[in-house]
C-alpha cells in the first residue's frame, strides 16, 4: 500500500471532522437574514395555517439537507400548522415520508387530519401548475391510495388559494420552477431549503422577494436549531464544518507557499 | 443496531474506499447505487405515471387519454426507419407545449421581475440610491459587456468587460466557496451518522 500526498491530505481531513465531531463543541452561531426571516415567517403562520412541503431532492443531498428539512417541519408542528407533503423528485418521495413521520410522531400529529403525504406527482411544471388550479386532480389520492375527499384535512383544500405557502427542500432548480410556476403565476409564497452550492443562484430571487426565505445547507439548519432552541443534526456539524474549512484554507497557503518557494528556488 | 444500518453504514465506508483508489469495492457500491436509483425511480414512474394516469383511468372509461397514449407510443416510431417520421408528431407536441408554457413563465420572472429590482434598488426608493443596489447595478451592466462581442473589447468596452471579469470572479469564487462547504456538509453527514448510528460513538 502506498501513500500519496492526496492521499494524506484525506486522512488529514478525517482526523480533523471526526476529532472535531468527537468533541461535541457547539460552536456559537450567528443568524443570517434569511434563515431569521424563514423562521419568524413559520412561527407567524396562525395556528392551523395549512403548508406545503415539497421534497425536491435526490438521496445524495440527503446527509446535508435533512437537519434544515427537520428543524423546519418539527417547527410547523409545534406551531400547529397543518403539512401537505409532496414530492416532485421521484427519489424524494420515501424520503419525504420518512421525515414527516418521524417529525409527526415525535410531536403526537396525526396522519389524515394534522398532517398527509401525498406522494410522487411526474413532470414537475405540470405538476405545479395543476395544483394551482386544483390539489385534489393532481393527487387524487395520497401515498397509500387513500382518496383525496377521504382525508380530513384536505377537506375544503382546493388549491393555493388554500395554503399559506410553499417549502421546496431542493438540491438543484426546483425552488425556481416554483417561482416561476406557483409563485409568478398564482402568487403563492416560495421559501426553501437548500444545499449550500445552491445559495448563490437563488440570492436574486431573495434579493427581488420572489423568495420569501431560503435555509443554506448545514449552516442554515444550524441557525435555524439555535432559533428554536433545539439541537440537531446542523448544530453538532458546525464545529466539524469551520474546522475543515479552517483545514481546507491552511491546504490552500501551505499549497501557494511551497509554490512560490519552489519557484524561486528553480529560479 | 437494525440491518439497514449496518447495510447502510457497509456501502459508506465501500464508497469512501474509492479515496485510496478505485477498487472492485467501490465498483459494487457504486453500481448499486445506481442499480437501485433507476430501479426505484422506474416503479415510482410506473405507479404514479403509467398506471394512476394511464392505465386505471382508461379501465375506468376514460377514452379520451388513447390520445396521449397514441402520441407516447409513436415516439417508439423511430426505432423503425421506414415510420420514424411519426416520432416528430409527439416530439413536436413536446416541444411547442413546453416552449409556450416555459416562455411567458421564464421571461417574467427571471428578466422583467430581476431588471426591475436591479434598477429599483438604485432609483426606485425614497430612501434613495443604496449602495449595495449601485454596485450590483455595476456589476450587472460591466458582465454584460463582456458578453458582448459585436464589437473588440477596447477602450470604454474594454475597461467594462475587464471590470465585468472581476465581478465574475467574485460570483465564482463565492459558488466555488458554498460548493466546498455544502461537499463538507455531506462527508459531515455520513460521518455523523458511521459515529453514531453506526459505531455508537455519538449519541
Amino acid at each position: 500500500m502506498k501513500l500519496e500526498a492526496r492521499h494524506w491530505t484525506f486522512v488529514g481531513l478525517l482526523i480533523v471532522v471526526v476529532g472535531a465531531m468527537l468533541l461535541g463543541v457547539r460552536p456559537d452561531v450567528t443568524i443570517s437574514d434569511e434563515t431569521q426571516r424563514m423562521f419568524e415567517y413559520i412561527d407567524s403562520l396562525p395556528e392551523g395555517s395549512v403548508l406545503i412541503y415539497s421534497f425536491d431532492h435526490e438521496s445524495s443531498s440527503l446527509p446535508e439537507i435533512r437537519p434544515a428539512a427537520l428543524a423546519l417541519v418539527r417547527h410547523s408542528f409545534s406551531k400547529g400548522h397543518r403539512i401537505i407533503g409532496v414530492a416532485l423528485l421521484a427519489e424524494g418521495t420515501g424520503i419525504g415520508y420518512r421525515l414527516m413521520e418521524m417529525a409527526a410522531s415525535e410531536s403526537g400529529r396525526q396522519y389524515g387530519r394534522d398532517w398527509v403525504y401525498l406522494g410522487f406527482k411526474p413532470q414537475y411544471i405540470a405538476a405545479i401548475l395543476s395544483m394551482g388550479e386544483s390539489i385534489e386532480k393532481t393527487f387524487p389520492q395520497d401515498y397509500f391510495g387513500t382518496p383525496y375527499d377521504s382525508l380530513s384535512m384536505l377537506s375544503g383544500v382546493v388549491n393555493y388559494q388554500q395554503v399559506a405557502g410553499v417549502v421546496s427542500i431542493g438540491d438543484g432548480n426546483m425552488a425556481v420552477h416554483w417561482i416561476e410556476y406557483g409563485q409568478s403565476r398564482f402568487g403563492i409564497r416560495i421559501s426553501s431549503a437548500m444545499t449550500a452550492a445552491m445559495v448563490t443562484t437563488y440570492d436574486p430571487y431573495i434579493s427581488s422577494g420572489q423568495l420569501h426565505a431560503l435555509i443554506g445547507g448545514l449552516r442554515g439548519a444550524a441557525e435555524y436549531e439555535t432559533l428554536l432552541k433545539i439541537g440537531g443534526g446542523g448544530q453538532r456539524g458546525m464545529l466539524a464544518q469551520a474546522s475543515a474549512h479552517i483545514y481546507i484554507l491552511l491546504l490552500i497557503l501551505a499549497g501557494n507557499v511551497i509554490y512560490f518557494v519552489s519557484r524561486r528556488r528553480r529560479d | 443496531m437494525d440491518i439497514s444500518t449496518l447495510i447502510a453504514g457497509l456501502l459508506t465506508i465501500a464508497i469512501l474506499t474509492f479515496l485510496y483508489r478505485d477498487n472492485p469495492i467501490y465498483k459494487f457500491a457504486e453500481y448499486l447505487l445506481v442499480g437501485v436509483s433507476i430501479g426505484y425511480a422506474l416503479v415510482i414512474a410506473w405507479t404514479s405515471t403509467m398506471m394512476d394516469l394511464l392505465f386505471e383511468p382508461l379501465a375506468g372509461g376514460k377514452f379520451s387519454l388513447i390520445v396521449p397514449l397514441t402520441l407516447g407510443l409513436m415516439i417508439f416510431a423511430r426505432m423503425v426507419p421506414r415510420f420514424s417520421p411519426l416520432s416528430r408528431i409527439p416530439l413536436a407536441v413536446l416541444i411547442g407545449s413546453g416552449a409556450g408554457a416555459a416562455i411567458p413563465a421564464m421571461l417574467g420572472p427571471r428578466i422583467l421581475t430581476q431588471m426591475s429590482d436591479t434598477v429599483g434598488n438604485v432609483v426606485g426608493t425614497g430612501a434613495g440610491p443604496s449602495f449595495s443596489g449601485i454596485v450590483v447595478l455595476i456589476g450587472l451592466l460591466a458582465t454584460l459587456s463582456y458578453f458582448y462581442f459585436s464589437r473588440p473589447h477596447q477602450g470604454a468596452l474594454g475597461l467594462s468587460a475587464k471590470i465585468g471579469t472581476y465581478f465574475l470572479m467574485v460570483f465564482f469564487g463565492a459558488t466555488f466557496g458554498y460548493t466546498v462547504m455544502s461537499r463538507m456538509s455531506v462527508f459531515i453527514g455520513r460521518a455523523e451518522f458511521l459515529l453514531s448510528d453506526l459505531l455508537g460513538f455519538m449519541k
